[in-house]
């Protein structure tokens, strides 16, 4: 197993056999870039890089050769005769066929059919009528979710516009937000649009199902993001809270990291506590055998990942540079690495070769 | 042209380039690591500092003053290293 573990000062990756009990820690990689996320492509081994730098801007690296050498993007920007300019990236996801999509800030999703070397703004999300109801959350306009469905849909989540679903590959988008509440703003608390979307995820194998941590509760969606049911009052301390993780297979399992709340943004009850649910949010319980307490921490919005095999395992990275990694579901959980620098974001994967 | 580590190690593992170029502009448009330099409107990003044979460009022509030949370019990110955006 391989964990990409994206911090504030490079790339670092964790490796273990199929009993994740035993970590090896290399890096960093990439150093000196901030690592928002970061993924292995399945498809053909390269690693990209969500990268940005105080001095010089945003970008994406790849690397071909298993993170000795790194290039970054040729071509990667918004609009030159338009108000914006980039800010950061934030989340990518590999598509169909040979594509890519990019995550970014302000509200961007960007598309590429050559590796990464050059990127497309996708204009249908970025020109989108309701776009004059966005607004930036505490961490810029991100689009940090991406989702591409079996079913043939793309799902974007952005921060602090809502969650969007395309059928059409990428060309037209509508909001999916019914029942998810913008609290923040009292004079319309169940806009179309505005809503603060903190994490978004499809069931990879079965895609009516859609799970969300919101700013504003825990939810999910039976049919595709047409309806949403908050499930943050079955048993969670909170419903503020930013990272998601699911099952591979079973679409009732997820796992969520509750926070204080937005005004206080720190693991709640003084531990770092993981709470799973098995059966579709109806319950929650704590799954943190071994996880430290107490414990005053957080975990950012792609601070938790889970992998495919069996039993799954789950993963949680901190902003006080520890990773942990569960290899049974939530039973119990091993330190696999800390000292790290601050974890921005956890992925896993595996060499296909 | 100099170039900081970050920068040399984008640009293939060389911190010193030679270019021909009538300006300082242009001498950075010459650099494989441009688009690091600029943004997408092709304006310097705020914390990159240019410096021509010792003084900021910002304190002598600018980036597009005419060079006679023979300056020495060097590129420096500003004091924010430990930023948190």
């Amino acid at each position: 197993m391989l964990v990409l573990a994206g911090t504030r000062k490079g790339l670092f990756l964790l490796t273990s056999d199929e009993g994740r009990r035993d970590w090896q820690v290399e890096g960093p990689l990439v150093p000196g870039w901030e690592i928002y996320h970061a993924i292995l492509d399945p498809r053909d081994d390269v690693m990209y890089a969500c990268s940005n730098t105080f001095a010089y801007g945003p970008n994406v690296h790849r690397s071909r050769d298993r993170g000795q050498t790194w290039e970054h993007a040729e071509q990667l920007g918004l609009p030159e005769d338009g108000e914006l300019k980039l800010e950061k990236t934030w989340h990518i996801e590999p598509g169909r066929d040979s594509e890519l999509w990019l995550g970014a800030a302000p509200g961007a999703l960007f598309r590429s059919g050559d590796g990464g070397v050059e990127w497309e703004l996708v204009t249908g999300l970025f020109d989108h009528p309701s776009r004059e109801r966005w607004q930036p959350g505490g961490g810029g306009m991100c689009c940090h979710s991406i989702q591409i469905s079996p079913d043939g849909a793309i799902y974007a989540g952005i921060s602090a516009a809502g969650a969007f679903r395309s059928e059409d590959g990428g060309e037209t988008w509508t909001p999916v937000n019914k029942g998810t509440a913008a609290d923040f703003m009292p004079d319309d608390p169940f806009p179309e649009v505005g809503q603060c979307v903190h994490k978004l995820l499809v069931h990879p194998e079965q895609p009516d199902r859609l799970w969300q941590q919101n700013h504003c509760g825990v939810y999910r969606s039976d049919d595709r993001g047409d309806n949403w049911e908050r499930l943050e009052a079955n048993g969670l301390p909170s419903g503020f809270g930013f990272p998601l993780a699911l099952h591979p297979r079973d679409p009732d399992v997820a796992y969520v990291v509750p926070e204080e709340g937005a005004e206080n943004r720190v693991t709640s009850d003084g531990r770092l506590g993981v709470y799973k649910t098995t059966d579709g949010g109806a319950s929650w319980a704590l799954a943190a055998k071994g996880l430290p307490e107490p414990a005053w921490l957080a975990v950012l919005r792609e601070g938790m990942a889970f992998d495919r095999l069996d039993p799954a395992g789950v993963y949680v990275g901190t902003q006080s540079g520890s990773v942990f990694v569960s290899p049974d579901e939530g039973g119990e959980w091993i330190t696999a690495a800390e000292n790290l620098p601050p974890v921005l974001s956890i992925e896993v994967g595996a060499w296909q070769s | 042209m100099l170039l900081p580590s970050l920068l040399a190690t984008e640009a293939g593992g060389r911190n010193r380039f030679e270019v021909e170029a009538s300006s300082p502009r242009e001498a950075l448009r010459e650099l494989p690591i441009r688009g690091l330099l600029f943004d997408e409107q092709s304006e310097l990003r705020p914390l990159v500092n240019v410096y021509v044979d010792g003084v900021d460009v910002r304190n002598r022509g600018g980036l597009d003053e005419n060079l006679a030949g023979g300056e020495e370019i060097r590129v420096v990110a500003a004091i924010a290293g430990g930023l948190v955006s």
